[in-house]
């Protein structure tokens, strides 16, 4: 008899919690508590917020809401102590076209000598169209995958990897010509969303590759279905390029930056470009009274960089009358590097390479797809 | 035919794109109607090639002849290469009367008076042109047909036109110019470009220009359809800085320059908040602007309200004073520059 009068309390309390809730969200039914009410239904939908629940549960951190306000100043960094010089140059001065990366899926850094072969037997399986092709029979094409060690900065990193693709002259003991190069990289990625990944993924997020596209082509679709990973164009919007030219701009002491060149194109008919080179001294002197060094960690905010932009493009303004704003910023360059709008880098030199690719490896990451 | 001669006649050659070759070997007139009907135009370049030298040999052609055929191709695609414009000043009283005949031979005389080794062929174009082509040599060495310079001169006015003339040639050919035009000198005019017929149309005024007592027409020729929901204060605005920016541009199809470069030795003038303001040196930097068509990008960034009001002296300078280097220098005293200062 106990029993049953507890059931039939329960029963009814619950019930007037039911009708009791029912009332109160019926009465605060905003369109600003929306999302409360819908956090409710645990149904997998996949419209609506490309749910981080259901890659990994709890914490994923959304990365497309940390767009970092300040960061560290371009510190020389000897590069060569740490990494071999001789690898270090196959990544300065060439010209690199940009992608990003999703997570590699069973990735090893210690079968780089196996993949070297698969992509090459997969190069020339795609280049002979169909007819079949033994592994280990290199004809047409070499692939070498190696590592380039001690481009890491932080413990989360993995290390870069280099491939590089040599054509084979079909007679004649010719020398194998160089035809293509790339490389996956991590430098200083987000922490938190390097530890939040799944024990068999590696995060290579950052693509750099310089030869035919039909080549790059052929390299990304093996790493597709390699490693169950996806690439997609990185575009450097001007918030990055304005980032580069302060932090650039910022080595002018320690290291000459010989030019501050500065490209916006307008939309007008036909297109315009107007390319600004600033005497690096005066760009620095500029920059040094907008930026204080005053904390023992020399951080650079976003203002700053705001600022400094700003100053630029205002001193032009009072010459020319040209609203810089109408148009975009292409490009940015400095002797350390360039960089273009559409995805397009050169490294200058190796002095401050680290800086370069801790804001690349950030939007690429910033672009992967959650 | 020697060396030389097959080694400018396959340059030309190469040069040529297939459908032009035959006009082009016509205009040079050298070689007879037959022989020009027996080459074969769609053969690879190669073995064209061949059969040009060989009918040049039939006609017993020379060096002489084959410079002839460089300086044809020229004439007919003057878009190759930088040219610069050389402005000739303080003309003397017979600068007015000296007629083709006279500036050959003069302009021959004086060359060859101070350069041992020089080829000079003169040739005078329907529209009043002077082509000048100069093949440099030395005391040593005779002159070399591979890197001739050429000179566009239009008589009775104070434009030179020179595409690849090496610094140290430079005085002898600015020499000859001034005797043989009668002038006293000859100054760079700061416009430079890859089209000729653009520089030249710049500083001879050779297109549409708009003044400000143009307005009426203007208006009337570019009226915009009438719709009744456009504002009149609007329209009226969009007219005035179209009419603006004709003004400082030209209408209608303008000279084709591509670019515009500016020396900036100027204060900085950038944000109000005191950063740099009391700095007393200057914030040195070069601005470019390049395009297709420059004054047509340039107009249309003004009248569609890219640029502020009205159109800055710096940029309508171009067409104005017929340059596109400008070195803008502050006003300061003590400060030396070449050009007039422009306070901005």
């Amino acid at each position: 008899m106990m029993g049953k009068r507890d059931v039939q309390i329960y029963f009814r309390l619950n019930w007037r919690l039911l009708a009791m809730e029912g009332r109160v969200s019926s009465a605060v039914n905003t369109p600003a508590n929306m999302p409360m009410t819908r956090r409710k239904s645990y149904g997998r939908s996949c419209v609506e917020n490309p749910s981080l629940f259901w890659q990994t549960p709890g914490h994923f951190p959304a990365l497309g809401h940390r767009i970092p306000s300040s960061r560290g100043a371009a510190r020389s960094r000897n590069v060569l102590s740490k990494v071999d010089p001789e690898q270090v140059a196959l990544l300065v001065k060439h010209e690199w076209k940009l992608a990003y990366v999703t997570p590699l899926y069973r990735f090893r850094h210690t079968q780089l000598k196996l993949y070297s072969k698969h992509l090459t037997a997969f190069i020339i399986a795609e280049k002979q169209q169909g007819v079949a092709i033994e592994v280990g029979v290199e004809a047409g094409f070499k692939v070498t995958i190696s590592t380039i060690l001690g481009m890491a900065e932080s413990e989360d990193d993995a290390e870069t990897i280099f491939i590089q693709i040599h054509s084979k002259p079909t007679f004649g003991a010719e020398a194998l010509k160089l035809v293509w190069r790339g490389w996956l990289t991590c430098v200083n990625g987000d922490r938190e969303y390097l530890r939040s990944l799944p024990p068999d993924f590696v995060s290579l997020p950052l693509f750099c590759s310089s030869g035919s596209e039909s080549l790059t082509a052929l390299v990304r679709s093996w790493f597709e279905r390699t490693f169950d990973c996806n690439f997609g164009s990185l575009f450097l919007n001007s918030t990055t390029l304005n980032w580069l030219a302060a932090l650039w701009t910022g080595c002018h002491p320690s290291s000459n930056i010989r030019f501050l060149k500065l490209t916006w194109t307008m939309p007008t008919q036909p297109s315009l470009d107007i390319m600004y080179t600033v005497n690096p001294q005066d760009a620095w002197e500029l920059w040094n009274s907008i930026h204080t060094e005053d904390s023992a960690d020399d951080r650079i905010h976003i203002d700053e960089v705001q600022q400094f932009m700003n100053g630029l493009e205002t001193h032009l303004f009072r010459h020319f009358k040209i609203y810089l704003s109408a148009g975009t910023l292409m490009k940015v360059s400095t002797s350390l590097g360039s960089a273009h709008h559409e995805g397009k880098i050169k490294i200058g030199s190796s002095d401050y390479i680290s800086t370069l690719l801790t804001l690349l490896t950030e939007c690429a990451l910033l672009r992967t797809p959650v | 035919m020697n060396e030389e001669a097959r080694a400018i006649l396959q340059r030309v050659l190469r040069r040529l794109p297939s459908r032009k070759t035959q006009s082009t070997l016509r205009a040079w007139g050298c070689l007879s109607a037959q022989q020009l009907e027996d080459l074969d135009y769609t053969q690879p370049k190669w073995l064209l090639l061949e059969n040009l030298i060989s009918k040049c040999e039939e006609s017993r052609l020379h060096l002489k002849d084959v410079t002839k055929l460089d300086m044809v191709y020229h004439i007919e695609n003057p878009n190759q290469g930088t040219w610069h414009a050389f402005k000739l000043t303080e003309a003397e009283d017979e600068a007015l009367s000296v007629d083709f005949t006279q500036f050959k031979e003069m302009f021959v005389a004086h060359l060859e008076e101070v350069v041992q080794h020089v080829s000079i062929r003169i040739k005078k174009l329907e529209d009043g042109a002077v082509w000048i082509r100069i093949a440099w040599g030395d005391n040593f060495t005779k002159p070399n047909h591979l890197k001739p310079t050429y000179a566009v001169h239009y008589l009775q006015t104070p434009y030179v036109f020179i595409l690849n003339l090496a610094a140290k040639h430079k005085p002898f050919v600015y020499q000859a110019l001034v005797l043989s035009t009668r002038h006293v000198s000859i100054n760079e005019a700061h416009l430079t470009g890859r089209s000729l017929t653009a520089m030249r149309d710049l500083l001879m005024k050779q297109y549409q220009q708009v003044f400000p007592n143009q307005e009426r027409t203007l208006k009337e020729r570019n009226a915009p359809p009438s719709h009744p929901n456009i504002d009149k204060e609007h329209a009226e605005f969009a007219e005035r800085t179209h009419q603006m920016a004709c003004e400082a541009f030209g209408d209608g199809t303008v000279p084709k320059l591509e670019t515009a470069v500016y020396k900036l030795e100027t204060r900085y003038r950038g944000s109000n908040n005191n950063t740099l303001s009391d700095r007393d040196e200057l914030f040195r930097g070069v601005v470019r602007f390049s395009s297709p068509n420059l004054l047509e990008s340039l107009r249309h960034c003004v009248s569609t309200g890219m640029a502020e009001g009205p159109v800055t002296p710096l940029l309508s300078s171009i067409t104005q004073k017929g340059r596109n280097y400008f070195v803008i220098a502050e006003k300061v005293p003590g400060a030396t520059s070449q050009t007039p200062a422009h306070k901005t």
